[in-house]
């Protein structure tokens, strides 16, 4: 694989602030050829990263990514960057361990700081019900190797002593699932540390270019159309979230997927004083401090399919009792800015995998409110399928045809917010 | 410069009679009533306000107002307070922020030195490896963030929230917005004014003496107009769907959040003076004309001793006129409007000393005052769903298309003189008035009971064109500069940036994270754009603007969260069961018994005597109409219709993939009449459930649904006595096994309280009667109860004994032994699945199940050692390999050994299969799979008896 360049460093850094000289560009434009080997639709995390390990692992360099505006303006900069991989199935543990570990690598492996903070990640339990379900998760992890525990509420203290953990909150702390592993990761940068690296490596990402049509013929993907002309290509990656369904109508592909807006927020900065990830199941909410010193929110998708990527007034209302309910000190803190993104649900909260009906048409969608976390094993795992023509044992539970077989994934059970 | 407080100026807001003594930064120091926190401390000499955020540079007053980003300080407890809008309040405790060790010397400022290696995004190109250095590089890192301290221990501020209907909205209270209101409530219309500052009259507070009669009529009209209520010192936040406006008012330390369902909202929120990018543009001392005449007008404060003006348009004019009138030496006027004059750069150290002018001309100089133009304040707008477009003439943004329910007004707009922009605002608040009463009239219309609907004028007022004036595009001058104070981000990091690949306007925005700060870009969001477009080769029209989101302004989690809380749910006899020892445990909303003192003594009693609990949490669903049966069938698994007058059944319902849902019984207590119970967590969803399908598939169906769960109170009374029991104080049934079997409901009197609801039904796997009472009764039901059974042995049980006695049953709880995959199949309900039926909700994916077998199975198990319980979700494995887990488990007190109920996959499920649980330490334990879900009444002769 061709090196960088420019390889970025601290002396790097030093050598161009002595002389004054520009770095290269991190990915470059490109006409827009009239045939690939392998075309991706989306030029967020995953379809970069797809891009970057066919080049990296397997040697498949002709290869674009077709991004309709530009890259990781969807989902990949949108969510809330929280990395674990402390899921509850043994299928679902296992892969977003595999990705825990490919971020705790990604820094060196991109030359490129995704700022992979592994500050812990806390799951507050509210009720018997929900301390079961951590207890569940624990012992699920604890067989597949996965550093998980349940810990009471003096431990929660310790962690965070930001935290009520008194009897006085409507909804008291009764314990907490924590996941050392976890943590938050600057989410922009693992996009463009994997579109700098893609790039070096041969593949053309073209921006402000977006995919208007999939031309199959006899049952086999034969290329695609876009704003720039057509492409021919004996492979087609649909990467998209938000608007997977869409994409794969194009090919004549029905996924069973319904989007839903899933809302964020984030306060004005103040300095640190929270350093675990903390989730609360029951409060739909969630809250880490960046570096920077803002907290970051999210909460559960909201219970409507919209395409719609504004905020609503009720959203940081409720977002803000009960933050309070967890934090009571932080009531003069202020929110500066919220947004949504859009989340691809599928009917068992799993993802959706593999090829399709159509020969050369492969899908990596469906995943919900889980996609940053997944992003480098996705890519990882689609580009070895499509290189090696057959899917990975890590991801053979997530195929399309699980939904006409009956073998859902399990995920659900985890409840409604799982980050 | 110090003790700059000039004598009286005209329009000043403060009032000399009230000295204010507060602390800045531990030292005393004073101001006047109507001072803000700035504009004090600038009186007193201050210059230094705060460092900024990666070089920690001084930072001194900019625009002198709310939207002043070198001014965000820590009162008290409170962080990033701003300075240039807060009143000063006796004894505040003012700090800077993020100075460390102190505001005259910060370490961290060694970050100048070598501020030209921390290019856009350094971060990302170092502390790459050695990877276990990384988490110490992560900590010194999180030391430079920025903003104000938090105290966790800081008592939680809460204001409730106000919800308010006006016809129309004013969104600013300068010129435009004042005279829109007026003109609006001309029309008729009730009219909420909403302006930021503590007084209304906008750039009018600091315009002379034209300005100060307008503003004297405006404010006399508006104070003498019922129909407009004026909220100053409170910022539109957020413009949602539908023009539902965010209002926060601001009232010391607190805010509180308004909610406006406005029917027509006029943005007459004016233009944001814009700064300069050049060298040395951050320096204390150099300041905006419209922070330098503030301070002059408003505060009565020099703003320095010796002047540089360089200005291009009318503001900067009458900045230089305010500063010589105020006394303050004006050393050169550099008139941006003329070819050929320039301001080069801000030289001194550590504050403003000397401007460098065109042609090398360097002056000596304290203060540098610019005015290079206006960035429309166009948030609103843009919340709106409008696109502001670029026009090179005017040199800034313009509102694009609104929704009708949306309006603009004044310098929004466009320019004109005050009496065109009053003019201007008052048609465009005249408009929004007929357009307000008209959605008035609509509503008004379709509501029987209202008042009589408005006449509405349909001929819409024509809105006078107010167009932009020419302005020189003056974005970023010769030299560089600060482009975004608040991130410290300068022309030469976008530009770095641009060559670097991050060439659209939102990847720039990313990666050097110029306009995220505090004040979200509304200085910087312009000159970002103009200097990015200069740095791609694309005009400043192509590259556009990065979407403004709601919030406008910051506002306070406690604003947003008010007083709301969840509500805490009690059982009408939850008194008594506080007074007679219950511990009371939290169920979902509820707070209900536990037990009290004795579980297993409570379970022992009820299966030797009679026990009674408290159930009124149960979901209760009253259902009437012809087509109750055709709902029931749709919503649940099994057969409805026919069940006869006086019969109950149990049924599971499922979601549409064939996941249950919830349980319950439900009773046909009439032909049209039926009572329906859910769980008690279930409550609220399964109503919810009911009526969505009613509403959006069966809209004519003869069903309507109302819910009774506070209505009734609720208890069950089990165990072999319990028949005995009901006769002592039921009249109007017979009781007896043959009249009033298992699974049958009656309609009683009970302890004299007619119209209750009996149930023969068995949770416990006891005969048992679960009476619904009226709430108002319930206390007095229950106490008869006990009353009549206290020669029967009758003692109260809670919730841990039922949990017992259900797991002896072997009866599954939703959401505990099943989980968001378990289909009706699973927990073995397959006599409950009638796949004949033409449909019902879940169906196909239970056919499928069906027909391929449930991958998993609910079973009993019992561990070989019956002493040791294994906690709830320990998992059952094989291979290594998890094959399930317990989801109940007790000891139980019949039987005297440890019981449980686990999901395994069905190749494990047969009776008699040995399992190993592996419990939460580690050990393995063996357990055996039971043939029923029972282990106590296994043949069901205890219930039906």
């Amino acid at each position: 694989m061709a090196s960088y360049p420019t390889r970025y460093s601290a002396l790097a850094l030093l050598r161009k602030g002595a002389t004054r000289s520009d770095w290269p560009r991190a990915w470059r434009h490109h006409d827009l050829r009239s045939s690939y080997d392998v075309v991706i639709v989306g030029g967020g995390l995953h379809g970069l990263a797809t891009a970057y390990y066919l080049a990296r692992n397997h040697d498949i360099t002709s290869v674009a990514v077709l991004e309709k505006a530009y890259i990781g303006g969807g989902g990949s900069g949108r969510n809330t960057a929280i990395v674990r991989s402390n899921y509850l199935t043994p299928e679902g543990s296992a892969f977003y361990d595999r990705s825990v570990r490919l971020y705790e690598g990604l820094t060196e492996d991109l030359n490129f700081n995704i700022m992979f903070e592994q500050r812990g990640h806390m799951t507050l339990a509210h009720s018997d019900a929900s301390l079961r379900t951590m207890r569940w998760r624990a012992e699920v992890n604890k067989l597949g190797g996965i550093d998980s525990e349940v810990i009471d509420p003096a431990g929660v203290k310790e962690l965070a002593p930001a935290i009520d953990v008194s009897d006085r909150p409507r909804y008291p702390i009764l314990g907490a699932l924590w996941h050392p592993p976890g943590g938050i990761v600057r989410h922009d940068a693992v996009v463009w540390g994997y579109a700098r690296g893609a790039d070096v490596a041969g593949a053309h990402i073209h921006q402000v270019t977006e995919v208007t049509g999939i031309d199959v013929a006899d049952g086999r993907v034969t290329g695609v159309q876009t704003s720039r002309g057509a492409v021919a290509a004996p492979v087609v990656i649909n990467c998209t979230a938000g608007w997977s369904t869409l994409i794969a109508d194009m090919a004549g592909v029905k996924l069973p997927i319904t989007t839903r807006p899933l809302q964020a927020a984030v306060t004005v900065p103040v300095q640190p004083f929270l350093v675990p990830v903390i989730v609360s199941g029951t409060l739909h909410v969630y809250v880490s401090q960046t570096a920077r010193g803002e907290l970051v929110f999210g909460a559960s998708v909201d219970p409507f399919s919209s395409y719609s990527s504004r905020g609503s007034l009720g959203f940081t209302e409720g977002l803000a009792g009960h933050v309070l309910e967890l934090m009571p000190g932080i009531s003069k803190m202020r929110l500066l800015r919220q947004w949504a993104g859009l989340c691809d649900m599928t009917p068992d909260f799993g993802p959706i995998i593999g090829p399709t009906p159509v020969a050369g048409f492969y899908v990596d969608v469906g995943w919900g409110t889980y996609g940053f976390k997944a992003g480098p094993v996705a890519g990882e795992q689609v580009a070895a399928m499509v290189a090696n023509g057959t899917v990975p044992r890590l991801i053979a539970s997530f195929g399309l045809e699980r939904f006409e077989q009956g073998r859902l994934t399990a995920e659900k059970g985890a409840a409604a917010v799982g980050h | 410069m110090s003790g700059s407080r000039l004598g009286v100026q005209p329009g000043e807001l403060i009032d000399r009679d009230r000295v204010v003594r507060f602390r800045w930064n531990g030292a005393e120091h004073h101001g006047f009533a109507g001072d803000t926190i700035a504009s004090a401390l600038a009186a007193g000499g201050v210059e230094v306000f705060s460092r900024s955020f990666k070089y920690r540079r001084p930072r001194g007053i900019l625009t002198a107002d709310y939207h002043d980003p070198n001014l965000f300080v820590q009162v008290g407890d409170e962080p990033n307070v701003r300075a240039g809008h807060r009143l000063l309040i006796g004894g505040m405790d003012v700090t800077a922020q993020g100075a460390w060790p102190s505001l005259g010397f910060d370490a961290r400022a060694a970050n100048r030195v070598v501020g030209r290696f921390l290019s856009p995004g350094f971060y990302y190109k170092t502390f790459i490896s050695p990877a276990r250095l990384r988490p110490a590089y992560q900590k010194i890192l999180r030391r430079f963030g920025a903003g104000g301290k938090i105290d966790p221990t800081t008592p939680p501020a809460h204001a409730g929230k106000r919800f308010a209907h006006p016809d129309v909205l004013v969104a600013g209270g300068g010129p435009a917005g004042m005279a829109a209101a007026l003109g609006a409530s001309h029309r008729g219309a009730r009219v909420m004014l909403v302006e930021e500052n503590h007084h209304l009259g906008g750039h009018l507070l600091y315009g002379g003496p034209e300005s100060e009669a307008t503003l004297a009529e405006l404010r006399a009209l508006i104070g003498a107009d019922d129909a407009i209520e004026v909220l100053t010192n409170a910022v539109v936040t957020g413009r949602y769907d539908h023009n539902w406006v965010g209002i926060v008012v601001i009232q010391g330390g607190e805010e509180q959040l308004v909610k406006a369902r406005a029917k027509c909202l006029v943005v007459a929120a004016g233009k944001i003076e814009r700064p300069y990018v050049f060298a040395g543009n951050d320096l204390p001392g150099v300041m905006l004309s419209s922070a330098a005449r503030r301070l002059i007008n408003l505060y009565a404060v020099a703003p320095g001793t010796r002047a540089v003006v360089a200005t291009a348009n009318e503001s900067g004019d009458a900045a230089l006129a305010d500063l010589e009138r105020a006394g303050v030496e004006v050393a050169a006027v550099a008139d941006l409007r003329k070819s050929g004059s320039l301001l080069v750069r801000a030289k001194g150290r550590g504050r403003v000393a000397a401007v460098e002018l065109s042609g090398g001309r360097t002056i000596d100089a304290d203060l540098l005052v610019t005015a290079v133009g206006w960035t429309t304040s166009t948030s609103l707008l843009n919340m709106a769903g409008d696109r502001p477009a670029y026009d090179a003439r005017a040199a800034r943004f313009l509102p694009g298309e609104l929704p009708d329910d949306v309006l603009a007004a004044g310098g929004v707009v466009g320019d004109g003189s005050i009496e065109a922009i009053v003019d201007h605002g008052r048609v465009v608040g005249f408009e929004a008035g007929r357009r307000a009463l008209g959605t008035r009239a609509t509503w008004q219309r379709l509501t029987p009971r209202a008042a009589p609907a408005p006449e509405v004028d349909p001929e819409p007022t024509v809105i006078p064109r107010l167009p932009a004036m020419p302005h020189p595009e003056l974005f970023a001058g010769p030299t560089d500069g600060f482009v975004d104070f608040s991130e410290d981000v300068k022309g030469r990091d976008l530009a770095l940036a641009a060559a670097e690949g991050y060439d659209s306007i939102e990847l720039a925005k990313r990666y050097t994270t110029v306009t995220m700060g505090s004040i979200q870009g509304k200085l910087a969001g312009v000159n970002a754009v103009a200097v990015h477009a200069a740095a791609t080769g694309a005009t400043i029209a192509a590259t556009g603007t990065t979407t403004w989101r709601p919030p406008y302004a910051p506002i306070t989690l406690g604003a947003l969260a008010g007083v709301d809380e969840d509500p805490v749910r009690y059982s009408p006899l939850h008194d008594w069961h506080m007074a007679h020892g219950a511990t009371p445990i939290a169920a979902g909303q509820w707070i209900r018994p536990d037990h009290y003192g004795d579980p297993a003594r409570e379970v022992r009693n009820t299966r030797a005597n009679v026990g009674i609990i408290d159930v009124s949490p149960l979901g209760k669903i009253d259902l009437r109409g012809r087509d109750v049966p055709r709902l029931l069938e749709f919503v649940y698994t099994n057969r409805w219709d026919s069940l006869a007058i006086g019969g109950v059944r149990y049924g599971v319902m499922c979601a549409e993939d064939g996941v249950i849902l919830d349980d319950g019984v439900t009773a046909r207590l009439e032909e049209g009449r039926f009572y329906m119970t859910t769980t008690s967590s279930g409550a609220g969803r399964v109503w919810n459930w009911i009526d969505e399908w009613l509403q959006t598939a069966f809209p004519t169906w003869d069903v309507k649904t109302t819910a009774v769960t506070d209505g009734y109170a609720a208890m069950n009374i089990a165990g072999p006595r319990s028949r005995e029991l009901l006769e002592r104080v039921a009249s109007g049934v017979d009781s007896s096994p043959e009249s009033f079997p298992y699974m049958n409901a009656r309609i009683a009197t009970v302890a004299g309280v007619a119209e209750c609801i009996v149930l023969r039904i068995g949770f416990t796997g006891e005969l048992s009667y679960e009476v619904h009472v009226p709430a108002g009764y319930g206390l007095h039901v229950w106490e008869a109860l006990l009353a009549a059974g206290s020669d029967l042995g009758i003692a109260p049980f809670g919730l841990e004994a039922q949990r017992i006695m259900r797991l002896e049953k072997g009866h599954f709880i939703v959401g505990q032994d099943t989980d968001g995959l378990t289909k009706a199949y699973t927990p073995g309900l397959a006599g409950l699945v009638k796949i004949d039926k033409p449909d019902f909700s879940g169906k196909p994916e239970l056919v499928w199940e069906g027909e391929q077998g449930a991958p998993r199975r609910l079973v009993a198990i019992q561990p070989v050692d019956g002493s040791v319980v294994p906690p709830e979700a320990s998992q059952i494995i094989a291979g290594g390999r998890t094959r399930g887990r317990v989801t109940s488990s007790r000891m139980s007190p019949t039987l005297e050994r440890s019981i449980c109920l686990a999901i395994v996959d069905t190749e494990h499920a047969a009776a008699g299969a040995e399992l190993t649980i592996r419990l939460p330490d580690g050990r393995d334990i063996a357990a055996t799979v039971l043939e029923h879900h029972a282990h106590v009444d296994v043949d069901g002769g205890r219930v039906r008896g």
